[in-house]
């Protein structure tokens, strides 16, 4: 079984990293011609062979999967069928006068003055477009008179694309093992991993179990922070996210006394020189930063080639 | 044609926490992947293949089982990841030693929600449109099937904080689950509101940990194991995304697809709900768990809460999933404490139990299903 | 063995460099639709469901099996998901297949898609890196394929020349496939004078980015006959992986293909795949690995992949065509690319390749794979 403590006295740290990614999402032609509607505070529902009318517009039915034979308008009024509050925030079931299905959306009214089957209404929010939040939420609107569907004669052309964004944070635990090798590498700017099995050469990052022979690690080891390339390729195109300057040589480098590759960057002139000069076996040597050391893998800024 | 029977092996499970932060995925997995062949007289060589499940999007890593293969003794090995509740990995395990092309596999679900955002998990779930940029999500989901279910069953609240203060002190004597303060009824409705009218306790407990369970074909079950628990039944359903459609004009949400998949998985058996001893249940909350009592046929609609404490069916008698839910591996878990339960009967207080019944759940307000029956 | 499957209806879309027109949901319906109609049959005759996809990270949806359930008119079936990266596609077709073969299942639809258009490709493939360990510098995988390349190049002496007449060979045979989208004849001279992106790779040894889905349904013997008299039948099939930082992991070979491809072969009785398959599909995500797998299927010698390609054997008029469908150099929709390449190959087989049919094709070769080079696997199909 694992072998660390049960507990901790204290609150360990973390490694952050955050994923962070700019989306263009396609809707599709129901939801696509609904987001292009909403300028027009239409609301746009689907209506299916059945008679059905499902809003917001769907492109293939809930039910069956079937696909509508006509895009309608429908109307901004409806009932609560059932609702909830989400930190602070009302989010309920709404059912469009003439429409037959439930949807959620926010709802603009306190929780405890909400009852089922009460009267709600469309509220709009005119800075907003090519969203369904371009209807803010629901509000009671118990005089409101029973609306009706009607056809959507002309339509504005559906959203091909919608911008998204999604960004997700993570704390990493670091564990036993990773804990002290970057641990390591802040106090005493080296490299320790652990032996492989009945072995004196180390993994990095070192781990408890051997990933091939699945049987527990040996003792701890330092490394050099000199090594050699196992694998190496030339950068020469810009993606988002990319942390240096092209071209630069991506390498897979096998630090000397370890076993496992560490990945890592040796900066160039040029490309025909690196081809040249920058290849599997050639000797490397880490450039560390300048100033305190954070406990990271780019404590080391880059490698350089070990002229011979 | 009948379908073979196969076995399971052995099982083994970190504790579970609500954070394990002094242990990567990879230290969790090969924790349990080690431990699971103690006494079985089999090692990771004679494992045949692996199935795993995890989520990228807890783990913060695209194909994240890439990382972890060393640590899931998968080395040259086949390996699949099933990015669903480790019960389905274990339903692809059995399908893949019924067809004959293997003997022995090693399933693995493991789950460490601590080091990410778990609403944003559900949020990114539900379609990007209409239902994302509202705030609809796995709370809000179960708040409105709670309001309902709470209307028609004439239940209060605290019925359902009094089963929610069971559960967690039967996980609490189960010894397998992190639990500093047992909260009794009154701490459970006294929490934070989760999704009005639940309380955060209502909610299943996101907790860090793994689970690994070992199968094998019956004749290598029977050679390695004392009383190995027999896969003889399995069946799954998905549901419509859209819960208000899953809703439209019955009581329970959960009730199409649980039903269905345990109408198959009975099918498989021969034999029905009544007939069972045990059942080890998964719920997103405690509505949850109750609808998914009543889908399995435990208990009539509205009637899930007295079959739930003192049924014929003993269920949950782990805690289930309200006490400790370790996203994606919660079902998997069930398996293994069910199948505990029935290999070694002594360790549950007596008795001779001789069917159970796994249910595990994926998806915002449980639209998948996964059924499985067990007997010894 | 268990029961027998056969693939007995596929559908793919038009593979598009962007599809503004449909979802996510919309473009696996297309395939959907495709497949069943091809298998004559209707959602109602499907048993079971399985979805695949690349990550997550692709497309912003997480679990989306649950939101294209309702796009393909699943509801109440049995449905799950697979992934495994670029090899996500061959992997549920996998677990599909194992469906039937368990007995689980009389008739599995298998489909996988991606929408590539929709996010950032090369940085979604970085977080395959351990956050800790290298993830700030990855270029997605093409930095990584590019270095494992440069490596059998000094070892084997093979030239940028033999992965661009990869590339040149399966961009032309693209052009007759009516689901490509790149669609262009280019010179070996093209390829090499092309733009270094991660050198060795250059420009046209690299894929497309693609939109697309891809269907096929699975079918027990018994079944089988409802949809078509000449099912691919599936003689064998694995994937496995190795550990992704294993010491020694030299990628000369895919060992995890060689071992797959052991394990297929054994099932299916091939002794001299050279001689035995008639069509062979690979995934190449980069033209380099269309090499080293002709050496990891054991279709020549260790290191002879650079003279097998010389050789013309794996051109069309060939002994031993590899990619007539052009392979992903007409189209790249990630995830579903295992699945378009069992359809590519099945079709053959069953004997209507939409692209070029290879004359009495009765045995067909499948190669798929994903991750960071480390899961592979393969299939043996025939009529």
């Amino acid at each position: 079984m694992f072998s660390a403590p049960d507990s901790y006295p204290i609150d360990l740290p973390t490694f952050h990293s955050e994923i962070n990614l700019p989306y263009t999402l396609t809707p599709g032609r129901a939801a696509g011609t609904f987001l292009a509607e909403v300028k027009n505070r239409r609301i746009v529902a689907s209506r299916f062979a059945s008679g059905q009318v499902v809003a917001p517009a769907q492109d293939f039915s809930s039910t069956g999967g079937e696909e509508p034979e006509a895009f309608v308008e429908a109307p901004h009024t409806g009932v609560l069928t059932a609702f909830t509050r989400v930190d602070g925030q009302v989010i309920g079931f709404i059912r469009l006068d003439g429409c037959d299905n439930d949807f959620p959306h926010r709802i603009l009214a306190e929780l405890d003055d909400l009852s089922i089957g009460q009267r709600v209404e469309a509220a709009w929010d005119d800075s907003v477009e090519q969203s369904i939040l371009a209807v803010k939420g629901f509000k009671p609107a118990p005089d409101a008179p029973l609306g009706t569907v009607k056809p959507l004669e002309t339509m504005e052309e559906p959203l091909g694309v919608i911008p998204y964004a999604m960004k997700l944070d993570y704390e990493h635990a670091y564990g036993p093992y990773y804990g002290r090798m970057f641990d390591e590498i802040r106090e005493n700017g080296r490299f320790m991993g652990v032996r492989s099995p009945g072995s004196d050469v180390a993994l990095l990052p070192p781990r408890e179990i051997d990933d091939v022979a699945h049987s527990r690690t040996g003792t701890w080891k330092a490394c050099e922070d000199t090594g050699t390339i196992r694998g190496c390729s030339i950068i020469n195109m810009e993606v988002y996210g990319q942390t240096r300057k092209v071209p630069y040589v991506y390498a897979e480098i096998v630090l000397d006394g370890a076993s496992t590759r560490m990945i890592h960057v040796i900066e160039i002139d040029s490309l025909e020189e690196a081809k040249e000069k920058i290849k599997p076996g050639t000797r490397v040597r880490a450039v560390w930063t300048q100033g305190e050391r954070k406990g990271r893998v780019s404590d080391i800024e880059r490698f350089e080639v070990i002229e011979e | 044609m009948a379908l073979s029977k196969v076995g399971v092996v052995a099982t083994a499970q970190t504790e579970f926490r609500p954070a394990w932060n002094n242990a990567q995925h990879i230290d969790l997995i090969s924790s349990v992947v080690t431990s699971v062949f103690k006494g079985s007289g089999l090692t990771i060589d004679d494992v045949d293949f692996i199935i795993d499940s995890g989520s990228d999007v807890l783990d913060g890593r695209s194909i994240s089982n890439c990382g972890f293969l060393g640590a899931l003794g998968a080395h040259h090995k086949e390996e699949a990841r099933v990015e669903e509740d480790g019960l389905w990995a274990a339903l692809y395990g059995v399908n893949k030693i019924r067809s004959g092309s293997s003997s022995v596999g090693l399933i693995v679900a493991y789950s460490k929600p601590s080091e990410s955002n778990v609403d944003l998990y559900w949020n990114a779930q539900v379609e990007p449109f209409y239902q994302r940029p509202v705030g609809f999500g796995q709370r809000a989901a179960n708040g409105i099937l709670a309001q309902r279910y709470l209307a028609e069953s004439g239940l209060s609240r605290r019925d359902l904080a009094d089963l929610v203060a069971e559960r967690w002190a039967a996980a609490a004597t189960s010894g397998k689950v992190a639990i500093d303060d047992l909260p009794d009824a009154d701490a459970v409705l006294a929490a934070e509101e989760g999704a009005a009218p639940l309380t955060e306790l209502m909610f299943a407990r996101p907790v860090d940990g793994a689970v690994a369970v070992l199968i094998a074909r019956e004749d290598i079950a029977r050679r390695v194991s004392r009383n190995p628990a027999f896969i003889t039944g399995m069946g799954t359903s998905m549901d419509t995304h859209s819960l208000a459609a899953r809703e439209a004009g019955r009581l329970s949400s959960a009730a199409t697809a649980a039903a269905t998949a345990a109408a198959m998985a009975y099918r498989n058996a021969g034999w029905a709900s009544a007939d069972a001893d045990i059942a080890e249940i998964s719920g997103s909350s405690v509505i949850g768990e109750l609808l998914a009592i009543e889908a399995l046929g435990l208990a009539e609609a509205g009637k899930g809460l007295s079959a739930a404490r003192d049924g014929k069916v003993a269920i949950n008698r782990s805690g289930g999933a309200l006490p400790a839910d370790p996203i994606m591996a919660t079902g998997l878990v069930r398996l293994a404490e069910a199948s505990r339960q029935l290999s070694q009967p002594e360790l549950f207080g007596g008795g001779a139990p001789r069917r159970a019944i796994v249910h595990g759940a994926g998806g915002v307000a449980m639209q998948n299903n996964c059924v499985f029956t067990l007997e010894v | 063995m268990g029961r027998h499957v056969g693939i007995v209806g596929v559908g793919q879309t038009h593979h598009a460099r962007r599809r503004t027109d449909v979802s996510q949901a919309g473009l696996v319906r297309e395939a959907v639709d495709r497949a069943l109609a091809d298998a004559k049959l209707s959602m109602e005759d499907i048993d079971t469901v399985v979805v695949a996809t690349g990550p997550v990270l692709f497309a912003a949806v997480n679990q989306p099996e649950k939101w294209v359930v309702d796009a393909i008119g699943a509801q109440g079936k049995s449905v799950v998901r697979l992934t495994s990266g670029g090899g996500a596609g061959f992997a549920g077709a996998l677990a599909g297949y194992y469906q039937v073969a368990g007995g689980f299942s009389e008739r599995t639809l298998v489909v996988a898609y991606d929408k590539l258009s929709e996010g950032q490709l090369q940085y979604s493939i970085s977080t395959l890196y351990d956050p800790f360990w290298g993830r700030e510098f990855a270029v997605g995988i093409m930095g990584f394929s590019a270095a494992y390349w440069r490596a059998r190049m000094d070892v084997l002496g093979h030239t940028e020349e033999a992965a661009a007449m990869v590339a040149a060979k399966n961009r032309k045979n693209a052009i007759a496939n009516p689901y490509a989208h790149v669609k262009k004849e280019v010179s070996v001279e093209d390829v090499l004078n092309s733009k270094p992106l991660c050198w060795p790779i250059k420009l046209l040894d690299v894929p497309p980015i693609s939109d697309g889905a891809a269907a096929i349904v699975l079918s027990s013997e018994k079944m089988a006959h409802h949809s078509t008299s000449r099912p691919a039948w599936i003689r064998g099939m694995a994937y496995c992986c190795e550990a992704d930082n294993a010491p020694e992991r030299s990628l000369m070979l895919s060992e995890p293909l060689a071992i797959a491809s052991r394990q297929v072969y054994r099932a299916a009785g091939i002794t001299n795949p050279r001689r035995q398959f008639d069509v062979v599909e690979v995934q190449e995500p980069y033209s380099c690995f269309e090499l080293n797998y002709y050496e990891s299927l054991g279709l020549c010698p260790p290191g002879q992949a650079a003279e097998l390609m010389a050789s013309g054997a794996t051109q069309l008029d060939g002994d031993i065509p590899v990619n007539p469908s052009g392979g992903c150099m007409g189209a790249n929709p990630i995830g579903a690319v295992g699945v378009i390449r069992l359809i590519e190959a099945a079709t053959q087989v069953m004997g209507k390749n939409e692209s070029h049919q290879i004359k009495d094709a009765k045995t067909a070769l499948v190669q798929s794979g994903g991750g960071w080079a480390n899961l592979r696997g393969c299939a043996v199909l025939s009529a």
